[in-house]
This record gives C-alpha cells, structure tokens and sequence, in this order.
C-alpha cells in the first residue's frame, strides 16, 4: 500500500498549484502517516475499530489518487423540503458552490489550497488528510450575520468510483456574533471506497454553530469524519449525527470549550443493521470555567452490527464550575450485535458537576405484549418502541426543519 | 360469548391456575373477586394472550378457539385488557399509538381506518366524555401520568376501540374516589347486550359502581363459589378466608 501511496502523492502534489511551503509541510505529514500506516486497535483509540484491518478486508487496491472524470450532478438528490446554501463534493472535487439566499457581503469562501490551516498532528488520519487533501473550502461567516438559510454540504459519489480514498477538508469560520446551521449529507452511489473528511470550525464570541451529520443512504464506502471545534466566550455548538448508512464510519468529535460560557451540545443516533459497524467518538475538554457539555447518543443494533461510543469529558484545573454529562443508550434486537462504551472522565478542577451513564438491553416484553394486545403486530409494536427510543435523541435537535427531515428519514410519524 | 372448560396454566413450573371453568354470554357482567395470588392476574394474561405461560384446557371466544390465536389477533376480535400497571412507553406519543391501534384493529376487521381528522373528533368527544385532558393526549404514553390518569387512559381506549368482551384487571387500585366514580361511567356507557366484562378486583368497592350479574370467588387457581352481586358484600363481610 505504502508504494502505491508515494506514487499517489507525488500525482496530487503535481497536480496542485502548491507554495513551497505547503508542498514541504504535506511532505512532513505524508512521513507522518507512511510510518506507521492505518490506525489498527493496538492504538488505544482504535480499539473497537481496527481500521487497517477494516480497510484491508473491504477494499482491494486502494488508490489515493482520484483522476476519474468529473460527473454530472444528479440534482434530484437535493433536499427539496426547505430552501437551503449548497456546497456540493462531487466524488470528493468542489463542483458547485452556492449561496444565493444570501448577503454575500457578509460570507466569505476560499478553496486556496495554500490556505488550509494543517492541524497539529492529532492523529494518522488527521495527517493523511493533510498531505493529500485535494479539495479545501474555506467559509468566513462575518460579525453579526446569520445565514438566512442552512447550509447543505452534500459529499455525493457516483457509482465509477471505486477502490479510491478521498480525502476532503472544510474550514469554517463563524465570527463574533454569528450563527450557522450546516449540514453535512452524505449521497453514496459507489461502493469500496475510503472517505476521510477533517473540518475544522472556530466558532467566536457569542456565535451559534449548528452542525448535522446525516450519513443516511445504505452504502458499503468506509469513513472517517474528524471534527475540530475551537469555541470562544459564550458560543454555542450544537452538534447531531444520525449515523445509519455506510458500512463502517467513526465520527469523531474534539471540542475545546477555550472561554467561559461557551458550551456543547453532542447528541445522536446509530441505528445499524446487517454487518455495519459505526463509531462515535468524542472528547470534550473544558478548559475555561463555568462551561457546559451535553451529550446522548442512542443506538439501535440488529443483526450482527456494531455500535461503539467512546466519550471523554476532560476539565482542567481552571474549568471550574462545569457541567458536563454524557449518557449512551442502545438496543441490542439481536444476539450477534455488540456494543461498546467507553465513557471517560478525566477531572483536575475540584468545583464540577460531571456524570455519565450506559445501559444497554433489548426491547421490554411486557410493553410488546402491552401494544399487541391493543392490536398492534409484533413487528409494528417493535417499530414504534424503537422509534421511541431514538426520537428522545431527535428531540434533542433545535432547528424545527431538520429535525423533520431527520424524523422523515427514521421513518418517524407523527 | 366466552366459556372456558378446565382452564390450567403454569408458569416456570408452578400452577397458578388449576382447572378454571367460567362462562359469559353477550351483555354480562362478571367479577372475579379473590385474595392475593389467587390468579386473578394470571387469568387476564392468558385470556389475551401474553407469553409465558404453559396453558391446557379449552377456551372458546365467540365459537374460534381463543388459545390458537396470537395477542393482537385476540384483540382485532374485540377482546380488551385494561392493565392493572399500565406500561409507560418512552417516545410514543399518546394520540398517535391511539390512532395506530385503532386504525389496526379496524383494517383486521376490514373496515375503513379513520383519518386524522375523524379520529381526532372521536377521540376528542370520548376524553371529554371521560373528563380527561385533552393535553395530557399529546404527551407521551403514560409517562410520567399519575395512577389514576394511567387507569383512565385504559378506560378511555377502552371506549374508543368498543371491544366486544373488556377484561378490566384491578382497574380500581390506586384510583380515588372521583377517578372511581368516571371510570365506572366509562365502563357503564359501554355497557350493552353486545358487549360483556370481566371485572377483576380485590374489593367491592368497584362493584357498587358496575353492578356485576354474576360474581365468582377465585381462590388456589379455582372458581371456588359463584353467585349475583349480593356474594360480593359477604365477602367484603366475611373475607375470603370462609371461603377457602
């Protein structure tokens, strides 16, 4: 793999209009990365989820370079329940950009590559990404402006790519006062292939990020979803991933609570059938006083799936008075399900209020036979419990309008 | 309408019920009154159906077999159970299972499903009939609802499905004086020669509300002694123990 990757990152840097600079800091993390390869589960935080292994076994040959030609957009696939701002990643290239809902004084978009702020080091797909990012966009959202409408990132592939990773990234940039609803949609129409998205959002004083994550369409793609979110005094992130159509996918959450005030918001959903096995990963660092962390994720496992929840609440030593909960819920429907959860409180302030909890279990008996005996079948008695179950996460999602959209795609009636 | 024959049923291996034989015909009332553990319990369960039980004997609902048929089935045929703990559903909201159930019952019976329009006028005239809170039907089904609202919510679907033979198990317990009394309306308004009842109840109390035709004391899994309303207050006079 590692010759195929070296031949690969020499064609995307050839093929990118790089500064030099850039070109040796892609170097720096390319290294970083070819050292030691995927992540497998002898590394801590992929222990539920040996991603060398799952890679290896669900894709053959996998390129890193994407040099099919650039397909049309099939348009139906937009969500037409609400008006809504497009970016649209085709086969993981920018094919279409558009916020004509709004003031475009007040919004600001850059695909410069040379621009892209690398993160730090943060782990081996973090620096993947890094060196081989071919697609970069960056939003600026201006002082006191809040987009008119949502904005809709569509990640659409067609059914010609295969065997290839993409690897994407999106900056997001909410200045004072500013407010963002964004969601990030998934449209898979091909199969075997590895997705890598790194966005990062820094979101300033007194702004409100709304960030939904909707991998919805069955699809057999592997990804990886990493998500950085730097808060300021008295911001707000609220955060929903309803996670129920790729084979394999972690979405990983790092929220840093920088400023007093500032809080997050985690919730969401894995609702898995057959051989999928999901991961949400999230770590929570309170690192100012008085802020706040909510977190409830729900998962529903049939078949032989896999569910994971990892959650860390970290509180430094200055973070006094914070409140932070964690609390994972799933339903295990069938023998050769697993669940694991790993919730993790890590406390250097002595002034908190933290608290996690997990429960897992099947569906209770007494309340089947409670709605069949009213007439209800078995397998719609089982629906409505299950849909129950997840709609206290649903709940949890403020914005009315994809709230819905969300209920619609459960299949949750009202 | 119902006529169970030597009716048995064990559960982990202990009889609970020993040879019961009771029978109903259209239009009748009959209590069930016994002492804890009698199997009073045991007998609404297996009437409609729940899992578990090891049952034997005969039990003819409406000339069909009632123990061949599955749990929902048993009630798209018009049998009712109003539990003595209503179960709290998390996430379902009370109108909409109302209206699932109903509309289910209704397709099994090949009648039209109702709206959401006429339904929501039916079941906005049964819960004033029954002086129930509208608001309390938008919530989610009885959680977080007081005892009596539960036992009220039984009642109130009760009315709205009309079932032909309603089983009301300690549908009085926990419930105050004036629950007591609407929830007896309830049941009164849905009294005709069509539909039947069997009320299950440690106490007369509920009696003096729903005046039974018949009472029958169960004790040890057993139709001990049958008789009208009057066996009730003996009982209430003498308790069970003569009896036994």
């Amino acid at each position: 793999m590692i010759d195929q990757l070296k031949i690969d990152f020499d064609k995307i840097i050839g093929s990118l209009e790089l500064s030099i600079e850039s070109i040796e800091s892609r170097k720096k993390y390319f290294n970083q990365f070819a050292k030691n390869g995927f992540p497998n589960k002898r590394i801590e935080d992929w222990k539920f989820s040996d991603l060398n292994q799952i890679i290896s076994s669900n894709i053959e040959n996998l390129r890193f370079h994407n040099d099919s030609e650039l397909s049309k957009i099939d348009e139906t696939i937009f969500i037409d329940k609400f008006e809504h701002n497009k970016i649209v990643f085709l086969n993981g290239i920018i094919s279409n950009i558009d916020f004509s809902q709004e003031d475009e004084t007040k919004i600001s978009l850059t695909e410069d590559l040379n621009q892209n702020e690398n993160f730090k080091e943060v782990n081996p797909l973090v620096s993947l990404n890094n060196a081989l990012t071919a697609s970069y966009i960056r939003l600026t959202v201006k002082e006191d402006y809040s987009l008119n409408k949502p904005l809709i990132i569509y990640n659409i592939t067609t059914r010609d790519l295969k065997s290839t990773a993409l690897n994407l990234k999106t900056d997001i940039v909410l200045e004072k006062n500013s407010s963002l609803k964004v969601i990030n949609l998934f449209d898979d129409n091909s199969e075997n292939n590895f997705i890598n998205i790194v966005q990062n959002f820094d979101i300033a004083k007194d702004a409100i990020l709304k960030n939904y994550k909707i991998d919805h369409k069955k699809n057999s793609n592997i990804k990886y979803f990493y998500n950085n979110i730097n808060l300021e005094k008295n911001s707000i992130s609220e955060n929903f991933i309803f996670s129920t159509g790729s084979k394999f996918i972690k979405n990983e959450i790092n929220c840093n609570l920088n400023d007093e005030y500032s809080s997050a918001f985690i919730n969401g959903i894995l609702n898995l059938t057959n051989s999928q096995h999901h991961e949400i990963k999230t770590n929570i660092n309170h690192l100012a006083e008085n802020t706040k962390s909510y977190q409830l994720i729900k998962s529903v496992l049939n078949d032989n799936s896999k569910g994971i929840y990892q959650g860390k609440i970290y509180v430094d030593s200055q973070a006094q008075k914070t409140n932070g909960y964690q609390l994972s819920k799933a339903l295990l429907l069938n023998e050769n399900t697993e669940f694991d959860g790993k919730p993790e409180l890590e406390i250097y302030a002595d002034d908190v209020k933290c608290s996690h909890g997990a429960t897992s279990g099947n569906l209770d008996e007494d309340a089947i036979f409670y709605l069949m005996s009213r007439g209800l079948s078995h397998q719609q008695s089982k629906e409505l419990l299950i849909n129950g179950f997840l709609l206290d996460a649903v709940e949890k999602i403020t914005d009315i309008e994809i709230k819905n959209l969300i209920k619609d795609m459960i299949g949750i009636t009202e | 309408m119902l006529q169970i024959k030597n009716l048995k049923a064990k559960i982990d291996n202990k009889e609970i019920l020993k040879g019961l034989n009771l029978e109903i015909k259209p239009g009748e009332v009959h209590a069930i009154m016994g002492p804890n553990g009698s199997g009073k319990s045991t007998l609404s369960n297996v009437l409609s159906g729940k899992k578990g039980y090891t049952v034997s004997g005969d039990v003819t609902y409406l000339d069909e077999n009632l123990l061949d048929l599955e749990i929902e089935e048993r009630a798209h045929k018009g049998i009712f159970l109003a539990f003595q703990y209503p179960l709290e559903i998390p996430g379902v909201n009370t109108n909409i299972f109302l209206k699932t159930s109903l509309n289910a019952i209704k397709k099994a019976k090949g009648e039209k499903e109702l709206d959401a329009i006429e339904f929501l006028k039916l079941v906005k005239q049964k819960a004033s009939e029954l002086k129930f809170d509208e608001k309390i039907l938008s919530r989610q089904l009885n959680v977080g609802f007081s005892g009596g609202e539960k036992k009220k919510n039984e009642i109130l679907q009760m009315s709205i499905l009309n079932p032909k033979l309603s089983i009301l198990d300690e549908t009085d317990s926990g419930l105050d004086i004036d629950a007591l009394k609407i929830v007896s309306e309830g049941v009164n308004a849905l009294r005709s020669k069509e539909s039947s009842f069997l009320i299950i109840t440690h106490y007369q109390r509920l009696l003096e509300y729903i005046k039974p035709d018949f009472v029958h004391v169960l004790i040890n899994g057993q139709i001990v002694k049958s008789g009208g309303s009057e066996l009730a207050l003996e009982l209430e006079s003498k308790g069970y123990e003569s009896l036994s």
